[in-house]
């Protein structure tokens, strides 16, 4: 069973159709990254995934679970909004730019979510708000506000806030594109050791390096189709012009 | 007439031009937001038969709307009413001029908040209600303070127009005791009062800014 | 707020079967007709008399301060039974119902002693002011009445009420107001200038002052009459009179005067 399953998935704005014909898996514990050009459409995959842009056509499955289903044209059909929130559940996203709530102090900002929305008691809310600070080396900073931390300890809180919901799949939507150069390290640190304790994770990223040495799987996206699937190796050497073109760009 | 007996008569004008001011606020708010939803609505009708009614609210005199809502039911509907009609009267008309411009605040506040906010509470799993109460709206009241206070300071000075329906609030009185008394002192104590009302009122607003000031 | 809505809601009409009350409007900057006195309560000639009406009736009055300006939707929609302050007849004859005549007023001009006006006459190229929707506004306007006098005034200037009207003429920015002469005279007497002022001895007209009833309500109106004729039978509408200063004014008695000849004369 695939921890996550699109298939066919087309999106339009308007006229402009932005995504044709995507399909991809995820295995479980897998670390997939989308790489591209700006404007090559990876950014609306994740949103499509995540429920934030509505699919036009294609399917969308997580664990065996349908959110999204194909009609006998190819379009989408979604599921029952009680369905779609109970599938939500498998999944979290990390934004480009944090979206922390501004007026909720770092630990309200991760336990405000599983008390109200999970339904646990303050406690242990409390309890895992601390673990996931800890681990984020932020436990000093649980009574700060979001305005108060640098950029990269705002996008660890973040991390922190959708870890705490114990997602089965986590996308990162470009996590260090808002950040400082000498602030990236920190991030993706954090995601390579949630790649060590083999979190499923789909990142959508411009840091090459990174998607080479973290990821299982590579796919190289440009003008709304998957140029280019495979291993880091089969991607970061392959022979394809397009490709070649988009990577020599990085060197 | 002296100075105390002045100030005595227009103590139970005052407690009325609290009560205007206080009923008001407590009917216009909420009001207020239900209208800026409806010019919000994604149903077109919905939202330009508000936009209508904003534009009508805020287009014509409050006066002008006192004297609708008070003489309207005998006009409209032949219904004549009963004595405690010219005070709810008052607080029809000013709560739905009131939320006429409360709307358009909490409107340009929510249309303020960043798109990001919507969406991280989208993915964390909040409902559209607890999304709104929890994490929109009070970011909005922070945004929309100052413009508010403005607004509320408007009110207190705007009770006055009561007297266009002869409901005794504490400018109608201080009217009469000048005419009786043929001097203008109750204007000057009239004066004082809204003053150190709106210095009050200006203080409430000032503490809640001060508080909401823990972030940014 | 609900259940007072609907208790606001009862029909005015119903309890015209059996009447309790009588709604009394008027205009509570209007002395010494009616007015607020050092208590705060509403006294004055009308609001006295008005009371001395529902005793005789059994009625409980209901003083209902009214903005002068809305004076008709006050009565039409019910919320009093007349407008009883001042009110003159002339002019408004056939808009209301009238009671019997109990005030004989005049509209009279009043100016600053040291302004040198003296006739109407002098008044030609000065600055005039009148209250506005006033009786003596009324006069100004009129064809038939004085308009032809206004018309050599250099402005007619409608003001809201008579404090600011004599700050004005005081400051020199008019030269003269027009109005009711028991309001000149209350405002000459109470005035602590007063005595800078003036009232011309010719005035613009004479009139009289009723009780404005409904179109129509004559069953309410013959009971005022009614009670108002045996108030001037036993004394009362003397003493209210001379208490208000208004014995000059005050005609009630020529309106009864032949029942109670006739009646002395048994």
């Amino acid at each position: 069973m695939y921890y996550l399953e699109i298939n066919h998935l087309r999106k339009s704005f308007g006229d402009l159709e932005v995504l044709s014909d995507i399909s991809l898996t995820l295995e479980q514990g897998k670390v997939l990254a989308i790489i591209g050009p700006s404007g090559s459409g990876k950014s609306t995959l994740l949103r499509c995934a995540t429920y934030l842009e509505r699919m036009d056509g294609g399917d969308l499955t997580y664990l065996g679970e349908k959110a999204v289903n194909m009609d006998e044209k190819g379009n989408s059909v979604y599921a029952k909004p009680a369905k779609l929130k109970e599938i939500q559940q498998n999944f979290g996203l990390v934004f480009q730019n944090f979206n922390l709530f501004p007026h909720f102090s770092v630990i309200k900002n991760i336990m405000h979510p599983l008390i109200k929305v999970q339904k646990k008691s303050k406690e242990e809310a409390k309890e895992i708000a601390r673990k996931l600070l800890e681990k984020m080396g932020l436990s000093e900073k649980e009574n700060s506000y979001p305005y108060q931390l640098s950029g990269g300890q705002q996008q660890r809180v973040s991390i922190a806030r959708a870890l705490a919901l114990n997602p089965k799949v986590l996308f990162f939507d470009e996590p260090t594109s808002a950040l400082d150069p000498e602030l990236t390290g920190e991030i993706l640190k954090v995601i390579r050791e949630l790649a060590s304790e083999h979190m499923t994770m789909v990142i959508v990223t411009h840091e090459m390096n990174f998607a080479k040495n973290v990821a299982d799987y590579v796919i190289f996206m440009d003008k709304g189709v998957i140029v280019e699937e495979g291993s880091p190796d089969q991607i970061f050497t392959s022979d394809n012009p397009r490709t070649k073109e988009f990577l020599g760009k990085f060197d | 007439m002296n100075f105390e007996t002045m100030i005595s008569q227009m103590t139970g004008g005052m407690t009325e031009t609290i009560g205007i001011f206080a009923w008001t606020l407590v009917f216009s708010l909420p009001f207020g937001l239900l209208i800026a939803f409806g010019r919000m609505s994604k149903y077109k009708w919905l939202s330009t038969i508000v936009k209508l009614y904003i534009s009508i609210m805020r287009g014509t005199p409050l006066m002008l709307q006192l004297l609708v809502v008070f003489f309207g039911p005998y006009y409209l509907f032949r219904i004549s009413m009963g004595g405690s009609w010219r005070f709810i009267s008052i607080i029809i008309g000013f709560t739905l001029n009131y939320g006429a411009y409360f709307a358009e605040i909490f409107r340009s506040g929510i249309e303020s908040m960043p798109i990001g906010q919507y969406e991280a509470a989208k993915l964390l799993g909040y409902s559209r209600i607890q999304t709104f109460f929890m994490i929109i709206f009070p970011q909005v009241i922070k945004r929309i303070l100052p413009a508010m206070a403005n607004e509320i300071i408007t009110l207190v000075k705007d009770t006055s127009l009561a007297f266009s329906i002869a409901y005794m609030e504490m400018f109608t009185i201080a009217k009469q005791i000048a005419a009786a008394n043929t001097t203008f002192v109750p204007f000057v104590i009239a004066a004082v009062f809204y003053y150190v009302f709106n210095l009050l009122v200006a203080g409430v607003i000032g503490l809640m800014e001060k508080k909401l000031n823990y972030y940014h | 707020m609900c259940v007072a809505v609907v208790g606001a809601m009862i029909p005015m009409g119903v309890l015209a079967e059996e009447r309790t009350t009588f709604r009394v409007g008027f205009d509570a900057e209007y002395p010494p007709y009616g007015y607020m006195d050092e208590n705060g309560e509403y006294v004055g000639f009308d609001l006295d008399l008005a009371q001395a009406v529902c005793d005789l009736q059994g009625w409980e009055l209901v003083k209902v301060p009214i903005n002068w300006d809305s004076k008709d939707m006050e009565l039409n929609s019910g919320s009093i039974d007349c407008i009883w302050s001042g009110f003159t007849i002339n002019g408004r004859e056939d808009d209301y119902t009238w009671s019997v005549p109990y005030v004989d007023n005049s509209q009279v001009v009043v100016v600053s002693k040291a302004s040198g006006i003296e006739t109407l006459e002098d008044l030609s190229g000065k600055r005039v002011g009148v209250q506005a929707a006033s009786a003596a506004l009324q006069v100004l306007q009129d064809e038939e009445q004085q308009k032809d006098l206004a018309d050599t005034f250099a402005t007619l200037q409608e003001f809201g009420d008579y404090n600011s009207a004599f700050v004005e003429l005081q400051a020199g920015s008019i030269d003269a107001i027009a109005m009711d002469v028991g309001v000149a005279n209350y405002q000459l007497t109470n005035r602590d200038n007063g005595d800078d002022f003036m009232v011309l001895e010719e005035s613009l007209n004479s009139e009289q002052y009723g009780i404005g009833f409904r179109l129509g309500d004559t069953e309410l109106c013959d009971q005022v009459n009614a009670a108002l004729e045996q108030l001037v039978e036993d004394g009362t509408v003397a003493e209210l009179a001379e208490k208000y200063d208004l014995s000059d004014m005050v005609c009630l008695d020529e309106q009864f005067g032949e029942a109670t000849t006739a009646e002395a004369a048994e």
